[in-house]
């Protein structure tokens, strides 16, 4: 066998990381690739049913809806073929749903949590009722997303709420001294109505600006030096090509959410304190009996542990658990090590309350 | 303990530039997490977001009346006016997905109730030729 010779010319090379840099910096990667079909409709909001990939007597009879965050991408859940939680659910026999709030325009700027959770979330989850079947259902909400569905299992959750998963929830703002955004948003310095008077809604790219300015030097700095590093890396530039189209697709947050997350909950801790008022009725968290689980990420600069362990004294469910994973906000879903711990943690609480 | 691979790695003469920058911007990492963190900076971002909004504003109020004349004067709609469609829409949809909600309940309760088809009583195979060439006659005579 003739071995072929490998030459290593330092411009050929340079060449090739330069182009490899290029393409990943200028390009989106092949992200969401999971099949999934549209099922219901309402404003820039759609639902998906992913195609299951098991057949229904193998499958899971409680379906599960997804929430993510208003203003990030939720294909963050369906990063990319190989690396997906979407694809794993559906091999564990789940029948997966998606919400996806979509970009806010500006007939957007008055939608508030009221709206989302009393109005898109009750329809989404009456299609998925319909199409599935199933009068119960497991709700996974992430980020602002578990403050969605937290609200929403107080005020409807008798409405078949079996089992709901809190991912990285900020819930709790009573600890100020931990919480840097209750810091930069506090009302000595930061003007939420004219900030909402000039964009109308809360720009993406500012909120993005406020999360990467948590952690700068990582951010704009570490960041691109560990993808030079691993330019010959396959696999870690594929992954950090995934990640950036994921963290540059940035979403606008309607003004009127953006007021109640500033004034309602970074301020006045309504939620925790059972203040939180949504259409006339006041959110209360012993009214969630749903089962519960919480994960908190042990490294997240965004929303820390704080913020989500006091919701597990608050509610009435006799079936809880709270559960650490070490990582980041984002990392412990989308990370390196999601398919070996989160993943399967959450599989393995979902599985047999999904029967 | 040293092993194969270990050995075989080529010399990588970079490498230790490579950790003494490492060292430096961890160290510069808690230096700048420290300072946004601080009350300080926490004020200072607010007073140049604050200075932009009121320095921008007035331009912006000057750009979107102007704009509207223009559109005014070519019989075009407004933002204000695209703005107003939107929001008939979303109740329209919502309108719509009421309809549809009745009409997945209606069709829910209509397909328990519906009487089953009359089925013909089940016959031994033998019993059920010997009714085919029964008709077949009678279709003869």
């Amino acid at each position: 066998m003739i071995e072929a010779q490998v030459v290593t010319d330092p411009f050929t090379d340079a060449a090739h990381r330069l182009k490899t840099l290029t393409k990943v910096m200028t390009t989106r990667a092949a992200i969401a690739q999971t099949p999934k079909e549209l099922v219901w409709t309402l404003n820039k909001a759609k639902l998906y049913r992913y195609i299951p990939v098991l057949s229904k007597e193998k499958r899971h009879p409680v379906p599960l809806l997804m929430v993510f965050a208003l203003m990030n991408r939720p294909y963050i859940l369906d990063l990319r073929p190989g690396h997906s939680f979407v694809e794993y659910m559906l091999n564990k026999g789940y029948d997966l749903y998606l919400l996806d709030w979509g970009a806010p325009g500006p007939e957007d700027k008055n939608l508030k949590f009221d709206d989302y959770t009393l109005d898109y979330m009750p329809r989404a989850i009456r299609k998925l009722k319909t199409i599935s079947g199933s009068e119960e259902f497991s709700l996974l909400g992430w980020c602002i997303g578990a403050i969605l569905t937290t609200i929403y299992a107080s005020l409807r959750g008798e409405e078949g709420l079996r089992n709901l998963i809190l991912l990285t929830a900020p819930l709790d703002f009573s600890n100020k001294q931990n919480l840097t955004f209750a810091r930069w948003t506090d009302e000595r310095y930061f003007d939420v109505e004219k900030v909402l008077a000039a964009f109308g809604n809360m720009p993406g790219e500012m909120i993005d600006y406020g999360a990467k300015a948590l952690k700068p030097v990582e951010n704009y700095v570490s960041n691109y030096l560990k993808l030079w590093d691993n330019l010959d890396d396959p696999r870690i530039v594929e992954s950090w090509h995934a990640m950036n189209t994921w963290v540059t697709d940035n979403v606008s947050l309607a003004g009127g959410a953006f007021r109640q997350l500033i004034v309602d909950l970074y301020r006045k801790d309504k939620l925790m304190r059972g203040e939180l008022v949504i259409r006339g009725e006041r959110v209360d968290l012993s009214r969630i009996h749903a089962n519960l689980l919480t994960v908190i990420a042990e490294g997240d600069h965004i929303t820390p542990g704080c913020q989500s362990e006091p919701i597990m004294s608050k509610v009435s469910s006799a079936d809880k658990e709270l559960f650490r994973m070490s990582g980041g906000h984002i990392g412990i879903m989308a990370g390196s090590g999601a398919s070996k711990h989160t993943w399967p943690h959450i599989s393995g609480w979902l599985d047999p309350r999904s029967e | 303990m040293i092993n194969a691979a270990t050995e075989n790695k080529p010399i990588d003469p970079m490498e230790p530039w490579r950790e003494m920058r490492d060292v430096y911007l961890d160290a510069w990492s808690k230096t700048m997490v420290d300072m946004v963190n601080r009350e300080d900076y926490a004020q200072a971002s607010g007073a140049m977001l604050d200075t932009y909004l009121t320095v921008s504003i007035p331009f912006r109020e000057v750009v979107e009346k102007a704009m509207l004349k223009t559109l005014e004067q070519l019989a075009m709609p407004s933002r204000a006016d695209v703005i107003s469609i939107a929001d008939r829409m979303t109740n329209i949809e919502m309108r719509l997905d009421d309809m549809d909600a009745k009409l997945d309940k209606a069709l829910a309760m209509a397909v328990p109730q519906r009487a089953p088809a009359p089925r013909e009583p089940s016959r031994a195979p033998h019993q059920k030729k010997a009714l085919k060439t029964k008709a077949a006659k009678r279709r003869k005579t």
